[in-house]
C-alpha cells in the first residue's frame, strides 16, 4: 500500500514536471562560448582589466578609465593602441594576439567601444581645454621643478621616498601615463586635474601646457638622478 | 481464469521457470537482513538497469565522432525535446550507481558479509566497483568537452609514466599519436559494449552467489565464523528464525531502490545535466580542467604529492589499493563479524571514508591551483588603497599585474596555493618580504630574475602596508636596536621606512 | 499467487529428462574410447582456429602502437620572423596525423620562445607533471598549470610545484625562414626521446622517468 503511495507521488510528480516545460534544471543556456570569441564589454572587461583599474573603472591601483575627462582627452587609435599594444614604460600588458596577448581585434575593439559607451560623457572639461594628450613642445626640467613645488608639493610631500619625485616610482611610470594623470586626474582618489581645482571643488588655476610638459620634464629628469642637483633625493629607501 | 491458467501452463511447459524462480522467491533468510542496512546492492542494480535504459535512449541521437560528438551533446541539451532530461537523468544516474555502490560496499564490510563462504562474492563486487568506475571515466569521455580532453591527457600521462611500454600504451589508449576521433571511438566502445557487458555479467554472477549462499545473517557479537562450521549455522538459523526473501525482505529492497530512482529523477529535473562545456578544442587553452565527481579526490592526492614519489606512486598505489581490497576476505575469512569487536576494520574504514572526503572536499576548490584569471579579473579592496603613496599604489599594480594573485589572496579573492596576504605586514618584516619576493622558496617560484629592483621596492612597499588596522607591521628589532644604541635619529635608514 | 497447493504441479510429471541417464564405460573419461577421442580433437580444433584467430585480432589491436617516427614529422609554425627577440608567444598548428573526424582535437597549440635571431625554444603547452594547458604569463615571465599549480620559468625550467622536469620542447628547424618542428604525437614522458630534456637547477632531472 505504502509502495502504492510512492509510486503515485512519483508518477504525478514526474508527470507534473513532464506537462509543464518549465523544470529548473532545463540548460536554456546555449553551449558555452569559446573565449576568443566573449565581445561583451562587461565580460571582457572584468575579466581581463578590472583588477588594475577597478571594477567599473574605479578605485583601483591603475588610472581610473570611468573618468570622463580622460576618455575625452585620450583619442580611439590611442586607447587602441595601448590596450592592444599595451603601453610601454608601464605595467599596461598587451592585450592582442598579434603582441602576445590573449584577446582578438573584435574583442579589443568591443573594449575600446565598451569604454567609451559607459564612461564618455559630452563636455567632460566642462568648457575648459585642456593641455593635448600628447606631448608637442619641448620641457624645461628646470622651469619644471619650479612649478612642482609651486602646485604639487603641497600635496605630495610624505612620505617623500614614496612620492611621485622617488626615482624608484619613476621609473614604473612613463612620461606620457605622467602627463595623463596630471591632465586629467583621478577623481576616484581625489586627484585633481589640470585646472587644479581644490578637493572640496574651490576653483584653481589651470595648468597651462607648458607647465605640464614642464613637470614631466622635470620628473624625467628625477629618473636619473644625477641630472638634476636639487632633487630631494636622500630619503629615497636603501637598496 | 481457466483461459488465463490455459496459457500460463503453455509457456511455463515450454520454459520451466517455476521451480527455479519459485526457489529463489521463497527460499528463507535469517529474520534479521530484513533489514535497511541490506538494500543498497539491489539498488545499485536497479541503478545499473536505469543507466542502461537510459544509455541506450541518449545512443539514439549521440554521434562517437570526435568532429561531431560535442555538437551532438549540445543538440541532446538544446534542441531535442526533454533530451537534456535524459542526458541529467544518465548523469545523475550514474553519480548516484557511484555513490550507491560505495555504499553498499562499505556496508558489507562493516557487517562482515566478506567473510567464509563468501569470499568469491566480495571479489567480484571489487570488480563490479573498479567497472563502475570504469564506467564513470569513460562516460566522462564521452561527454567529449573540454574536460573530457584534458582528463584525457592526464590518463595520457599516468600510462606514460609506466616503464618500457608506457608510449606503447599511450598509442593503445588514444588509438593513435594524439587525443581525436579515434580516441573516442574507442571510449565509446569501452563504454557502450565493453564494460557494460562485463559489468551486467558480474552482476548477475553476484546475484547467483548471494541468492546460492544466503544473505548474510545479522552479525552478532560472539558469533564467530568458522569454516568447520559455518553453513551448518547459517542453515539452522535461515530456518529456524527465517522468513520467505519475499516478501518478506524484497519488499524494503523495493522501495528503496524506488526511492533511489525517484531522487535521480528529482535531480535530473531540478539541476538538469552535467555540460558539455567548452568545445574539446586543445587550442583554446583557457580552461581549467577538472575531473567529475568520483574521480576528485584523486585529483587532489596527485597535487599533493611531492615530485619525487610522482610515478612511484601512480604506478604502485593503485595496484596495492586493488590487492588490498581483494585480499580483504582472505586475510580476515573467518571470525567476528561484528562491528563491536572489530576496531581495526572500523578504524580503517573510518580513516578511508574521512580521507576521502577530506580530499573530495579540497578538490572542490583546488586550493593548490593558481587562478588564472585572478591578476586580471580579481579587484583589490578598496580600503587597502585609501591612503596609499604613489609607490604603494604602483606597487599594488605591480602585485596585480606580475601575477602574484593567481597564488595568493587578498580581501578572499584570488588564488589559494599560496598564504593569503592581508596581514602579510605583520607576519614578515620589510627585509623579509623583499627576500621572500627575490628568491621565492616553498612552492614559491624566484621572482628575482623577473623583477626590476624598483618593481621589487614597489611591490615590497605596498605588501608592507598589508596589516589590519590597529596592528603595527612586524619589525627587525635586531636592527631597530643597532639603530637606537647608534643614536641616530630612527627610521632614516632602518628596514622599516 | 502461481504457487498453487495442487498435488500436481504442471512441471512434476512432464518434465523431460535429459536423455543418457545410465552410465557406461564409453562415457567414463579413463576409457579411451572414440567419442572422448573426438571430443579432444573437438577442443583441439576450435583451440587452433582461436590462435589463429587471435593472431590477427592482437596485431588489428596494436595497430596504434608505432614508432615515434610513423607519427611524427615536421610542421611549419608560419615564418621565423613572425616572433620577435626575447618573446614568447603561443601558435597552434594541425597535428601531422589526422583522421577526417577529427574535428577541432587535431589543433594543438604550442608555444615559441625566440632567444635570439635563429635560436627558438618550442614548448609544448603540456604541463609535464599531468598534461594540463600551461599558460604564459608575459608580465612575470612565467608559465602557470591551471590543474596542479606546476609553475615554470620563461626557459621551460622548473620554478614550483609537482612536475617533476621542466616543460617538453619540440625539436625545430629553420628552412627557408620558416620555424619548423617535430610534432605529431602528445609530449609524454615517455616519448622524450624526440624532446630535448631541460635541466632543472637544483635537481638530478627527472630519473624515474625513461627518455
Amino acid at each position: 500500500m505504502r509502495l502504492g503511495v510512492l509510486y503515485g507521488i512519483v508518477l504525478g510528480l514526474a508527470l507534473l514536471t513532464a506537462g509543464c516545460n518549465a523544470m529548473p534544471g532545463d540548460p536554456r543556456s546555449g553551449p558555452p562560448i569559446p573565449p576568443d570569441q566573449v565581445t561583451d564589454f562587461h565580460i571582457l572587461y572584468n575579466r581581463n582589466c578590472q583588477a588594475c583599474h577597478g571594477a567599473n573603472g574605479r578605485n583601483g591601483p591603475a588610472i581610473d578609465l570611468a573618468n570622463p575627462e580622460y576618455e575625452a582627452l585620450i583619442d580611439d587609435t590611442t586607447l587602441r593602441r595601448i590596450v592592444a599594444n599595451g603601453m610601454p614604460g608601464t605595467e599596461m600588458p598587451a592585450w592582442a594576439q598579434s603582441a602576445g596577448g590573449m584577446l582578438t581585434d573584435a574583442q579589443v575593439n568591443a573594449l575600446v567601444a565598451g569604454m567609451r559607451r559607459e564612461w564618455a560623457r559630452p563636455n567632460a572639461f566642462a568648457g575648459g581645454t585642456p593641455p593635448p594628450y600628447a606631448q608637442n613642445q619641448t620641457g624645461d626640467a628646470k622651469r619644471g621643478q619650479q612649478t612642482y613645488q609651486a602646485r604639487c608639493a603641497s600635496c605630495h610631500h610624505t612620505p617623500a621616498h614614496q612620492q611621485v619625485t622617488s626615482p624608484v616610482y619613476l621609473s614604473l611610470v612613463s612620461d606620457q601615463m605622467l602627463r595623463t594623470l596630471i591632465i586629467a586626474g583621478r577623481p576616484d582618489i581625489r586627484q585633481p586635474d589640470w585646472r587644479h581645482d581644490t578637493p572640496n571643488g574651490g576653483a584653481g588655476q589651470p595648468l597651462s601646457a607648458q607647465d605640464v610638459t614642464d613637470i614631466v620634464a622635470y620628473l624625467h629628469a628625477l629618473r636619473n638622478p644625477d641630472e638634476v642637483s636639487a632633487a630631494p633625493l636622500s630619503n629615497a629607501p636603501r637598496r | 481464469m481457466s483461459r488465463l491458467k490455459r496459457i500460463y501452463d503453455w509457456f511455463e511447459l515450454r520454459l520451466q521457470l517455476e521451480g527455479p524462480v519459485g526457489e529463489v522467491v521463497l527460499h528463507k533468510v535469517p529474520r534479521d537482513t530484513a533489514s535497511w542496512w541490506y538494500v543498497f546492492g539491489s539498488a545499485a542494480f536497479t541503478l545499473l538497469m536505469l543507466q542502461i535504459v537510459t544509455g541506450i535512449l541518449l545512443a539514439l541521437v549521440y554521434v562517437p565522432s570526435g568532429a561531431q560528438a560535442w555538437n551532438s551533446l549540445n543538440i541532446l541539451n538544446h534542441q531535442i525535446p526533454l533530451g537534456w532530461y535524459l542526458r541529467a537523468l544518465h548523469g545523475w544516474g550514474s553519480d548516484f550507481m557511484v555513490a550507491v555502490v560505495f555504499i553498499h560496499m562499505a556496508q558489507v564490510f562493516l557487517f562482515g558479509a566478506y567473510k567464509y563462504p563468501r569470499e568469491l562474492t566480495w571479489t567480484v563486487g571489487v570488480f563490479l566497483l573498479l567497472a563502475t568506475l570504469g564506467m564513470a571515466f569513460t562516460g566522462q569521455v564521452l561527454r567529449f568537452d573540454q574536460d573530457a580532453y584534458w582528463g584525457l591527457g592526464i590518463g595520457v600521462f599516468i600510462m606514460s609514466r609506466v616503464p618500457w611500454i608506457g608510449g606503447g600504451l599511450v598509442h593503445l589508449l588514444l588509438g593513435g599519436p594524439v587525443i581525436a576521433g579515434a580516441t573516442l571511438s574507442r571510449f565509446f566502445t569501452l563504454h557502450v559494449f565493453v564494460i557494460p557487458g562485463t559489468l551486467l555479467l558480474l552482476a548477475l554472477v553476484h546475484v547467483w552467489m548471494v541468492i546460492k549462499l544466503g544473505i548474510n545473517e545479522w552479525p552478532m557479537p560472539g558469533r564467530l565464523v568458522r569454516r568447520s562450521t559455518y553453513i551448518a549455522d547459517y542453515n539452522k538459523l535461515a530456518h529456524e528464525d527465517g522468513i520467505p526473501f519475499v516478501p518478506g525482505a524484497f519488499w524494503k529492497d523495493l522501495i528503496f531502490s524506488g526511492a533511489v530512482v525517484a531522487a535521480v529523477a528529482v535531480c535530473a529535473a531540478v539541476f538538469g545535466p552535467y555540460g558539455p562545456g567548452g568545445q574539446p578544442d586543445p587550442s583554446i587553452i583557457q580552461t581549467v580542467p577538472k575531473p567529475d565527481f568520483p574521480f576528485l579526490w584523486i585529483y587532489a592526492v596527485l597535487s599533493y604529492l611531492p615530485p619525487s614519489m610522482e610515478t612511484p606512486f601512480i604506478l604502485v598505489a593503485p595496484i596495492l589499493m586493488i590487492a588490498g581490497l581483494l585480499a580483504v576476505p582472505f586475510v580476515a575469512g573467518e571470525g567476528e563479524k561484528s562491528w563491536h569487536r572489530r576496531p581495526v576494520a572500523i578504524l580503517a574504514l573510518a580513516s578511508v571514508a574521512v580521507a576521502w572526503a577530506v580530499f573530495t572536499n579540497l578538490a572542490t576548490f583546488t586550493p593548490w591551483s593558481p587562478h588564472m584569471n585572478a591578476w586580471s579579473g580579481d579587484t583589490l579592496p578598496v580600503r587597502y588603497l585609501e591612503e596609499a603613496t604613489p609607490l604603494v599604489r604602483q606597487g599594488a599594480v605591480i602585485f596585480q599585474a606580475k601575477q602574484c594573485r593567481n597564488c595568493h589572496s587578498v580581501g578572499g579573492h584570488g588564488g589559494q596555493r599560496g598564504p593569503a596576504l592581508d596581514d602579510v605586514a605583520t607576519r614578515m618584516t620589510v627585509d623579509q618580504l623583499r627576500f621572500k619576493v627575490v628568491s621565492g622558496g616553498g612552492n614559491m617560484p624566484a621572482y628575482g630574475k623577473n623583477l626590476s629592483p624598483p618593481e621589487i621596492e614597489a611591490l615590497v612597499s605596498f605588501l608592507e602596508t598589508l596589516h589590519p588596522k590597529g596592528q603595527s607591521p612586524a619589525i627587525d628589532a635586531a636592527q631597530q636596536a643597532v639603530e637606537n644604541a647608534a643614536a641616530s635619529p630612527p627610521g632614516s635608514q632602518g628596514g622599516t621606512p | 499467487m502461481s504457487q498453487s497447493d495442487s498435488p500436481n504441479p504442471p512441471s512434476a510429471g512432464t518434465e523431460i529428462k535429459p536423455a543418457g541417464e545410465h552410465t557406461s564405460d564409453q562415457d567414463n573419461p579413463a576409457v579411451v574410447s572414440r567419442r572422448w577421442l573426438l571430443l579432444k580433437a573437438g577442443i583441439a580444433l576450435n583451440g587452433l582456429v582461436g590462435v589463429a584467430l587471435a593472431v590477427p585480432i592482437f596485431r588489428y589491436l596494436l595497430g596504434p602502437v608505432r614508432r615515434d617516427s610513423y607519427y611524427n614529422s615536421w610542421v611549419s609554425l608560419g615564418a621565423a620572423d613572425n616572433f620577435p627577440i626575447g618573446e614568447t608567444r603561443l601558435v597552434s598548428y594541425r597535428n601531422p596525423f589526422t583522421r577526417s573526424w577529427d574535428g577541432q582535437t587535431d589543433d594543438i597549440a604550442c608555444y615559441v620562445r625566440r632567444e635570439g635571431s635563429a635560436q627558438f625554444r618550442v614548448f609544448a603547452i603540456n604541463c609535464a607533471h599531468l598534461g594540463c594547458p600551461v599558460r604564459w604569463f608575459p608580465q612575470s615571465q612565467l608559465f602557470m598549470c591551471p590543474c596542479h599549480g606546476g609553475v615554470y620559468y620563461a626557459d621551460g625550467s622548473r620554478a614550483s610545484g609537482p612536475p617533476e622536469r621542466g616543460l617538453f620542447t619540440y625539436t625545430y628547424k629553420i628552412v627557408g625562414g620558416e620555424l619548423q618542428i617535430d610534432a605529431g604525437q602528445m609530449p609524454t614522458l615517455s616519448n622524450t626521446a624526440k624532446l630535448v630534456q631541460i635541466a632543472t637547477p637544483g635537481k638530478d632531472g627527472d630519473s624515474s622517468c625513461r627518455g
